[in-house]
């Protein structure tokens, strides 16, 4: 990148917060996939004022930003396409109120989700929303993909908790969204429509977000069933009776077997599935809902069931599942993690169309997820080097996609549509749908400056 | 450019697991205090990509961006997919010091403080005359200041003064008189180089919990344990070092081999790796850490009185990052200062066992940002509440006394030091 431009950001960061040797650039090159791109200049902002006159100056040379939070991304959203400018959120990352009256906190889109957790429930309250990456993705990067979580089940996804947003728009002016009440219809719903928008509509530089009580106690349940045919009714069932676990994790046998080989935790291997069930609220509900959980999966024909109530024996129960993502690359050392989404009543012949798809391509996937809210997790496990086992890998993630849709779901349930699934989206959405969001994109940055080919 | 192999096949193997998930950055000490992501585990494992395709070369950049790394562990500890950070971090320096030689700042470290016994002692006199004459200048003429970056020129001010007699030569006629007739076992000490030659006291301490519970303890010949040099990819020094520790110490017939010192600890539990060589395994498994061998193999007791109207002393521990994990690592310490009791009480302070940033002569060469890492240690002592902060590695002892040397009221000793002076008196050796 020209001096002249170097000089301008480091006139406005100062000089610790541009970085400009490839070394270090680099190291901003890539998120959780197998998706690269170097950026020309990493640029690190600590101020609201910093981000706009980055994108006012970019605008007028013209060269693409690429915000990014802990660059965690599932879908190479965060990625930098021919260069341009790394846009590091992670020095904003002030907590600025906590308040227990409007139960609500106010913070910087670097504070990193598990340190929010922490903080919020240090004060009693408690933020839902837990990607399987808190301990460190930012609370930005949760806004710009609608993250969810295990615990969405119950208590639903980062867009069911946002208030208000400062955002910077993609030419560079300063604009707040919503506000601190829950109620607001005041002009377009603009935080739900930039909540989700993959950083191509606006840089989130501050978030107002929605709090509830934290619950009193939780239990979790460690369920098998001979049959994965049984555990997909069971899940029926136990919503069918008014239950609604904080979460129901699913694991196919493969990926039992995977968790097992590596970490002896004591699964059963003879099963087809098993399912992890997590409830809470005030004690006494927390046990009945518990015990109707267990009585209902016997009945449904589970093989064995067992209950932790205490820390260490939840903790117990979940490692498992906590293994499972590193497990599964004994089957090969590239995991494509898809999170194609259908409705619950759908979840068994999903499965079955999964197995179907694996068996075609010659593929190992094992299948695990959050199975309460049919948010799947198939992950393919592959040899990126080998392109001739990526060539099925395509046709497979293709078969999957179709699968999804066939079944009134979707491509994307939380990790969003970035590099990876953009070929998809006329698929998905159609063409009217996709000149839709276009139109949006070109109305808020006509010069294509924010993230641009992602999405779409 | 060529591709280069610069792992063994097993870590290259861990390497191509790496997903680039972030993980490790919940779990770097670095991370958190530069919030840059070249100084942590997967920023450095993609760089590495990149050198073994040859795609980049070990320019000076890339040489600082390696050399900034503790090798705590933190990052393979945290990583879901088993990624031995720490370990790829150190074989990448092997080949950094390969392809273009030692960094003239790492040269002056080691050849001038750290390499081996010969010349530890020639910079550990120097070192004390520092401090107490206040000759800078000298040490400025023989060109060991002229070696750090500038912020470095406070090293004088981090390294203790220098007592006379180092610990073998105050023992060499003490340790005689120390004969038993029947002793319960025999112990070979490793001392370590801080110990042997800047806190004496330490070892004084060891010899005295020993002899009082009719523990026979040899010191054999012995150098650095090799760990500054193989930590900074000099494999030649590094591995010179350990092969002669082990021939040193396979002379001897003991029960165990004790160290009050986690990185050394750490570093013998490596030797076989190191050596490549199995049958150092009989050796290296003797092993051990003084506390766990004070409560796990003696099960030493204390009955340590207070005086009428004596107040029991505060005292607190910092986890050692290459103790923590070993077996009874984090439980030995902790036990030995409550069996101290009444004289001391052990309180828990905040983040414990976070890593304080010392890590070695990295607090010698990054000095800023050990101490940026050690700021929440600190803070976290002078909130426990403590007289004394605790720990059983020499080199967190050395940072966390710097970091504390502003409060008067807090001391930072060796956990064996406090367990020591709740000998009866009679037991003790005085040093002068
Ligand atoms: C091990 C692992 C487990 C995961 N588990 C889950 C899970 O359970 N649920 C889930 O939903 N996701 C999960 N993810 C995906 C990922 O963590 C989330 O998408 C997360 O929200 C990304 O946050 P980040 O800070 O890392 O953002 P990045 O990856 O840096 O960026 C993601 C996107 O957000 C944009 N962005 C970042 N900050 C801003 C900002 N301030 N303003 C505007 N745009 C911004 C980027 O341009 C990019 O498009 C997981 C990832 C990993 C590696
Ligand atoms: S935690 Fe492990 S797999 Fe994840 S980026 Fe770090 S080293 Fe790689
Ligand atoms: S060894 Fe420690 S300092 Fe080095 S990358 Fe790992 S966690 Fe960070």
């Amino acid at each position: 990148m020209d001096r002249k431009h170097i000089d301008y950001f480091i006139s406005v960061l100062g000089k610790d917060n541009v970085l400009v040797t490839e070394e270090e650039r680099i190291c901003y090159s890539y998120d959780g996939t197998f998706n690269r791109g170097l950026p020309d200049v990493v640029l690190m902002p600590e101020k609201t004022e910093e981000v706009a006159k980055i994108m006012k100056y970019a605008n007028e040379i013209k060269v693409p930003v690429f915000p990014r939070g802990a660059g965690t991304g599932l879908s190479g959203g965060s990625v930098p396409q021919d260069g341009g400018i790394a846009l590091v959120l992670s020095r904003m990352n002030q907590i600025k109120e906590i308040s227990r009256e409007d139960l609500l906190v106010v913070a910087g889109p670097g504070v990193v989700t598990g340190k929010l957790h922490k903080a919020v429930e240090e004060e009693g309250l408690f933020y839902p929303p837990d990607p399987a990456s808190s301990a460190v993705c930012t609370i930005g990067g949760n806004i710009a993909e609608n993250a969810g979580g295990p615990r969405a089940f119950k208590y639903g996804v980062t867009r069911d908790y946002v208030l208000g947003l400062e955002v910077v728009t993609p030419t560079g002016d300063i604009m707040r969204t919503g506000g601190k009440t829950v109620k607001n219809v005041t002009g377009y719903d603009l935080t739900r429509l930039l909540t989700g928008s993959e950083g191509t509509l606006g840089v989130v530089t501050e978030v107002i977000l929605r709090l509830v009580p934290k619950p009193q106690t939780k239990s979790t349940a460690l369920i098998a069933f001979d049959k994965l045919v049984d555990a997909a009714r069971a899940i029926g069932s136990i919503v069918a009776n008014g239950i609604i676990p904080v979460t129901i994790e699913l694991m196919d046998d493969t990926t039992i077997h995977c968790v097992e080989a590596n970490n002896k935790i004591g699964l059963p291997l003879d099963v087809e599935a098993v399912l992890l069930i997590e409830v809470d609220g005030k004690a006494e509900q927390v046990k009945s809902d518990i015990e109707d959980i267990a009585e209902i999966c016997r009945k449904e024909g589970a093989s064995s069931v067992e209950v932790a109530t205490d820390k260490a024996g939840m903790d117990r129960l979940w490692k498992g599942r906590r293994a499972v993502s590193a497990s599964v690359l004994q089957l090969g050392p590239t995991k494509i993690s898809e999170d194609a989404t259908i409705p619950r009543s759908q979840i068994p012949a999903m499965v079955v169309k999964l197995k179907e798809i694996a068996k075609k391509y010659d593929i190992p996937m094992p299948i695990y997820g959050h199975a309460g809210d049919g948010n799947m997790h198939p992950n393919i496990v592959a040899d990126k080097d080998n392109p001739e086992e990526m060539a099925r890998v395509k046709k497979a993630t293709d078969e999957i996609f179709e699968a999804a849709l066939a079944l009134g779901g979707t491509l994307s349930g939380e990790h969003g549509i970035g590099l990876m699934k953009k070929d998809y989206m006329e698929m998905a959405y159609g063409k009217v749908g996709v000149d839709y969001l276009k139109a949006i994109k070109k109305a808020v940055d006509p010069n294509n400056i924010l993230n641009p080919g992602k999405v779409f | 450019m060529e591709k280069k192999e610069i792992l063994t096949s097993e870590l290259q193997k861990e390497f191509n697991k790496c997903s680039r998930c972030g993980t490790c950055m919940a779990h770097c000490p670095l991370y958190e205090a530069t919030g840059m992501e070249a100084f942590v585990c997967r920023g450095k494992l993609e760089l590495l990509t990149k050198i073994e395709k040859g795609e980049i070369a070990w320019t000076d950049k890339l040489a600082e961006i390696f050399s900034t790394c503790l090798l705590c562990g933190g990052c393979h500890y945290g990583c879901p997919n088993g990624v031995s950070g720490e370990k790829i971090i150190q074989l990448a320096r092997k080949n950094m010091v390969e392809t273009r030689g030692l960094g003239p700042i790492k040269k002056g470290v080691f050849q001038h403080l750290l390499n081996n016994n010969g010349t530890l002692n020639k910079a550990g006199k120097l070192m004390y005359l520092s401090s107490k004459f206040k000759v800078r200048p000298l040490m400025r003429s023989l060109g060991i200041l002229k070696l750090f970056p500038k912020n470095l020129y406070d090293l004088e001010k981090m390294v203790p003064a220098f007592p006379k007699k180092n610990f073998r030569q105050l023992m060499a006629d003490k340790l005689p008189q120390k004969e038993l007739s029947n002793p319960r076992y025999t112990v070979a000490y490793f001392t370590g180089c801080v110990t042997q030659l800047m806190n004496p006291q330490v070892g004084v301490a060891i010899v005295d919990l020993l002899t009082a519970n009719n523990v026979k303890i040899i010191l054999p010949e012995q150098g650095c344990c090799g760990m500054p040099a193989l930590a900074n990819g000099d494999y030649k020094n590094g591995l010179d070092l350990v092969r002669k520790n082990v021939e040193s110490f396979q002379k001897e017939k003991v029960d165990y081999i004790i160290t009050d010192c986690a990185s050394c600890l750490g570093a013998w539990e490596e030797y076989p790796e190191y050596l490549q060589d199995e049958s150092v395994k009989e050796l290296t498994d003797k092993v051990m850490d003084i506390n766990r061998f004070l409560i796990e193999v003696l099960d030493v007791h204390f009955e340590p009185q207070l005086a009428d109207g004596e107040k029991p002393i505060k005292v607190t521990y910092h986890d050692p990052c290459h103790l923590k994990r070993t077996p009874g690592g984090k439980t030995c310490p902790r036990e030995l200062l409550k069996r101290l009791a009444p004289k001391y009480e052990f309180v828990e302070m905040k983040f414990a066992d976070s890593c304080c940033g010392s890590a070695g002569s990295f607090m010698i060469t990054h000095y800023d940002v050990a101490n940026k890492i050690g700021e929440k240690k600190y803070k976290a002592a002078r909130e426990s509440g403590a007289n004394i902060v605790t720990s059983a590695c020499p080199t967190c002892i050395m940072h966390l006394a710097d970091g504390l040397q502003e409060d008067k009221n807090i001391e930072v000793k060796h956990v064996v030091e406090l367990a020591a002076s709740c000998l009866p008196k009679e037991q003790q050796t005085k040093i002068k």
